[in-house]
């Protein structure tokens, strides 16, 4: 049984199907496959559990899977169950993250367990794995469960093209249907409908693991790390100015100061960290120690989990450079689609690149929270609601630097080296490492 | 529908003494109301369509002013589109019923299958048809997909220039100033707002657009080069599949003139001179 | 014009506009300048809430105007 703070990463990584199958046994499928008991109360464990969704979102993982088994039953004609489809989306896009890699390289076996008996439990005909770069160590894992019979379910890695929101969930549906990665309006969600029209379920890969040792060790065990409210265990990927940056498995709850104590500490004077990625927030340093890692607190703090990602910003980084960078990025991982976002975003970064680099008057800043009000919630996808987020959280935290450059202009601080990750432009199928900055973190610790 | 034109019952007054010099022979018009009905609601269509051609293109590019808001321009689409098929109704229902030429409901439906004029004839059928297609879907826009209903819209880009095509090849009236200008003019209006419409529209697909600009340029080349080789010179009416019948008919019935030359006197001779070359 | 009876009728409808079908003809806020307006692109902003009842069917005339189709009446699930 693994431990309560080290499920998904033990210190002996299990690359083989071997050494998978002799740390956790066989993965328990419903015998005989077709038995409604066993697959329906993989459904109701994973409910149990109070599992949610690591890729960013949060939705309750049981709930979904229900929604997608009961959309099943219901398409088919005459009621029958029609197939349906599971994404694993490994697709990891946001820059500051690098814990879905690194799960596909350390425990590829527990993630492909996950895509096949939730498969078996949403009556799943065909299961796709979703990933930005591709590894013949990744095909050998899914071959090598195929000749031991373990994908009950044809699991099929299919390579997503680089893209902020091309791994979006119908992103994804999106570029299996071949009409090309860029998010969907919604209705219809893709519990209803999604890959070749049939209910999907679209879970992030550190999710499956979680749901693979569910079924395995049951919703009891599961709950026995974190706080009643977030249960489980989580993957973090922490960068920035810290010692020993790289991907921890915590349970949730835990402080950011317990975290950051963990991964060494600041290597320079720390200001602030910012939580949840890009679509996140800014937590202040050494205030943002005491603020426990579980969705309910960040978002209350103006942060957000996201998909677990943490980067300390140091005291000699301006962050309103830092974030005009962060911002111009994002206006270019647009999909074009929708009005408000292709020409709001590009506006916000052309004001922030006012804000950083020149003297801001007011009407502009006032402009700047005007855009923000502009453009949340007005795309079919949430980049423009996240980069809202983000700006607005930057502006009110670091609202002294704000006055400072209106007064007098840029700090300076702008010359120093960037902290927050970008990938290089227009990247082709490599791991991407941010220019002039710290590499990528991968390290396990 | 130039066979109209022959005698169904008196003919005009002045009898031929020689042939016009440009040797575009005239046939005396009847008095029979389908004829004028046809050629009239041809016309007329052909304006109308025009008029929801450029509402269009309007609506298309996007042009708004403040007493011309998107709505209107769209209404007068709608509202222009819907008259058009109104009056071809009645142009094919005029056509069917009058028994001079003997073309059956069938030959306004089922394009290229006429005795008269089978290709230009047909070519009306054509236009008949995705005016038809155009409006069905439109009218149940809300009820299909959205791409579907886009893809048969366009194919009003060929409706309208076959139309035109119909009318000068099958009508009567081809060489006649005021219906030629009328029909140069609607091709004016409709290629400028086309050309305005390549300009500015699909910023993201420039190699669409020069193929849309070369299309549109060799269209207007083509047509204008056919129009002179064809309906306005003369012996078009043989030349355009008239069955020969009706040709013989109309030998022994010609009148001089165009609508200049013939006397304004006589509601039937100024028509007779508006008819134009026909079935000579 | 609102089809549904006087029970459809009850049934609080919001206006939504599907953003990728969205290309900002314009003709929905010329239709109903009550609850939309444009934003600084030519774009529909939409009122928050529902719509009320007496504005549903010139509510229903912008949807049905809608050159994309993108503007749309829903009902709240």
């Amino acid at each position: 049984m693994p431990s309560r703070a080290a499920r998904l990463m033990p210190e002996t990584p299990q690359l083989t199907l071997a050494e998978h199958l002799s740390a956790h046994g066989p993965p328990p499928f419903a015998e005989p496959a077709s038995e409604p008991g066993g697959v329906a109360s993989l459904i109701a464990a994973v409910e149990q559990s109070g599992l949610t969704g690591r890729g960013g979102a949060g939705f309750p993982a049981g709930r979904k899977m229900r929604a997608v088994a009961e959309a099943g039953r219901r398409a088919g004609p005459l009621h029958s169950q029609v197939g349906t489809v599971v994404i694993a989306n490994g697709a990891e896009s946001e820059p500051a993250s690098g814990k879905d890699r690194l799960l596909l390289r350390r425990a590829p076996h527990l993630v492909l367990d996950g895509i096949v008996l939730a498969a078996e439990a949403v009556g799943a005909t065909s299961a796709y794995l979703c990933v930005h770069d591709d590894s013949a160590a990744l095909r050998d894992a899914v071959t090598s469960r195929e000749r031991a019979g373990l994908n009950r379910v044809p699991v099929q890695v299919v390579e997503v093209p680089a893209g902020y929101v091309a791994s979006q969930e119908t992103a994804l549906i999106g570029l299996l249907n071949g009409t090309g990665p860029r998010p969907a309006f919604v209705p219809p969600r893709p519990s209803e409908r999604g890959v070749r029209r049939r209910p999907t379920l679209v879970q992030n890969v550190e999710t499956l693991a979680n749901i693979a040792l569910i079924a395995r060790y049951g919703p009891a065990w599961f709950r026995e790390a974190g706080p009643p409210s977030a249960p489980g265990t989580a993957l973090i990927t922490v960068s920035g100015t810290i010692a020993r940056p790289g991907v921890y498995e915590i349970e949730l709850g835990t402080t950011i100061g317990t975290l950051l104590d963990r991964a060494g500490g600041s290597s320079e004077p720390p200001q602030a960290v910012l939580a949840g990625g890009y679509f996140g927030g800014w937590l202040p340093l050494p205030a943002a120690g005491q603020v426990h890692l579980t969705e309910q607190a960040l978002r209350a703090s103006g942060a957000a989990f996201g998909p677990g990602v943490l980067v300390v910003l140091p005291e000699s980084s301006c962050p309103l450079a830092e974030i005009a960078r962060v911002t111009e990025y994002l206006a270019g991982q647009s999909a074009r689609q929708c009005g408000p976002c292709s020409n709001g975003l590009p506006a916000l970064a052309g004001a922030l690149g006012h804000v950083a680099f020149g003297r801001p008057a007011g009407d502009l800043l006032h402009w700047t929270r005007q855009l923000l009000g502009l453009v949340s919630g007005r795309g079919a996808c949430h980049l423009p609601d996240g980069t809202a987020g983000l700006v607005g959280s930057t502006l009110t935290t670091f609202e002294a630097d704000l006055r400072y450059h209106a007064s007098r202009g840029p700090c300076g601080r702008a010359a120093r080296p960037p902290v927050l990750p970008l990938p290089p432009p227009p990247a082709r199928s490599s791991p991407p490492v941010p220019p002039g900055s710290r590499a990528r973190p991968e390290a396990l610790r | 529908m130039s066979h109209w034109a022959l005698n169904h019952g008196a003919m005009s007054a002045s009898v031929p003494t020689a042939l016009p010099a440009h040797a575009a022979a005239v046939v005396v018009n009847s008095t029979t109301p389908l004829w004028y009905v046809t050629r009239a609601t041809g016309l007329v269509a052909m304006v109308l369509l025009t008029i929801a051609m450029a509402c269009g293109l309007l609506s298309a590019v996007g042009y708004q002013r403040p007493r011309l808001p998107r709505f209107v321009t769209l209404g007068l689409h709608r509202n222009a589109s819907l008259l058009a098929l109104a009056f071809t109704v009645v142009h094919v229902v005029t056509t069917v019923t009058d028994s001079y030429a003997h073309i059956p409901v069938q030959d306004a439906v089922i394009p290229f299958i006429s005795a008269y004029r089978p290709l230009w004839l047909g070519l009306g059928a054509v236009a008949f048809d995705l005016m038809l297609a155009l409006t069905v879907t439109s009218l149940l826009r809300s009820r299909m997909s959205y791409r579907s209903w886009l893809a048969v819209h366009w194919t009003a880009y060929a409706c309208w220039p076959v139309a035109l095509l119909h009318g000068l090849g099958t009508g009567s009236d081809a060489s006649v100033r005021w219906v030629l200008l009328l029909t140069l003019l609607c091709v004016a209006v409709v290629a400028a707002l086309a050309g305005w419409r390549l300009a500015f529209g699909w910023p993201g697909r420039p190699v669409a657009r020069v193929a849309g600009a070369v299309v549109l340029l060799l269209a207007l080349i083509a047509g204008g080069a056919w129009l002179s080789a064809g309906p306005l010179k003369p012996g078009w009416a043989r030349r355009a599949g008239t069955p020969p019948a009706l040709l013989h008919h109309a030998a022994g019935l010609l009148v001089p003139g165009t609508a200049r030359e013939t006397a304004p006197v006589g509601s039937e001779g100024a028509r007779a001179g508006a008819a134009g070359p026909r079935d000579a | 014009m609102s089809r549904g009876g006087a029970a459809r009728r009850e049934r609080p409808r919001t206006l939504k506009v599907n953003p990728v079908a969205c290309q900002g003809h314009g003709v929905c806020m010329e239709l109903l300048p009550e609850l939309i307006a444009a934003d600084p692109w030519g774009y529909p902003l939409i009122a928050p809430g529902p719509v009320p009842a007496k504005l549903l069917p010139l509510a229903q005339r912008a949807v049905n105007s809608c050159p994309t189709l993108a503007l749309l009446l829903t009902s709240p699930e």
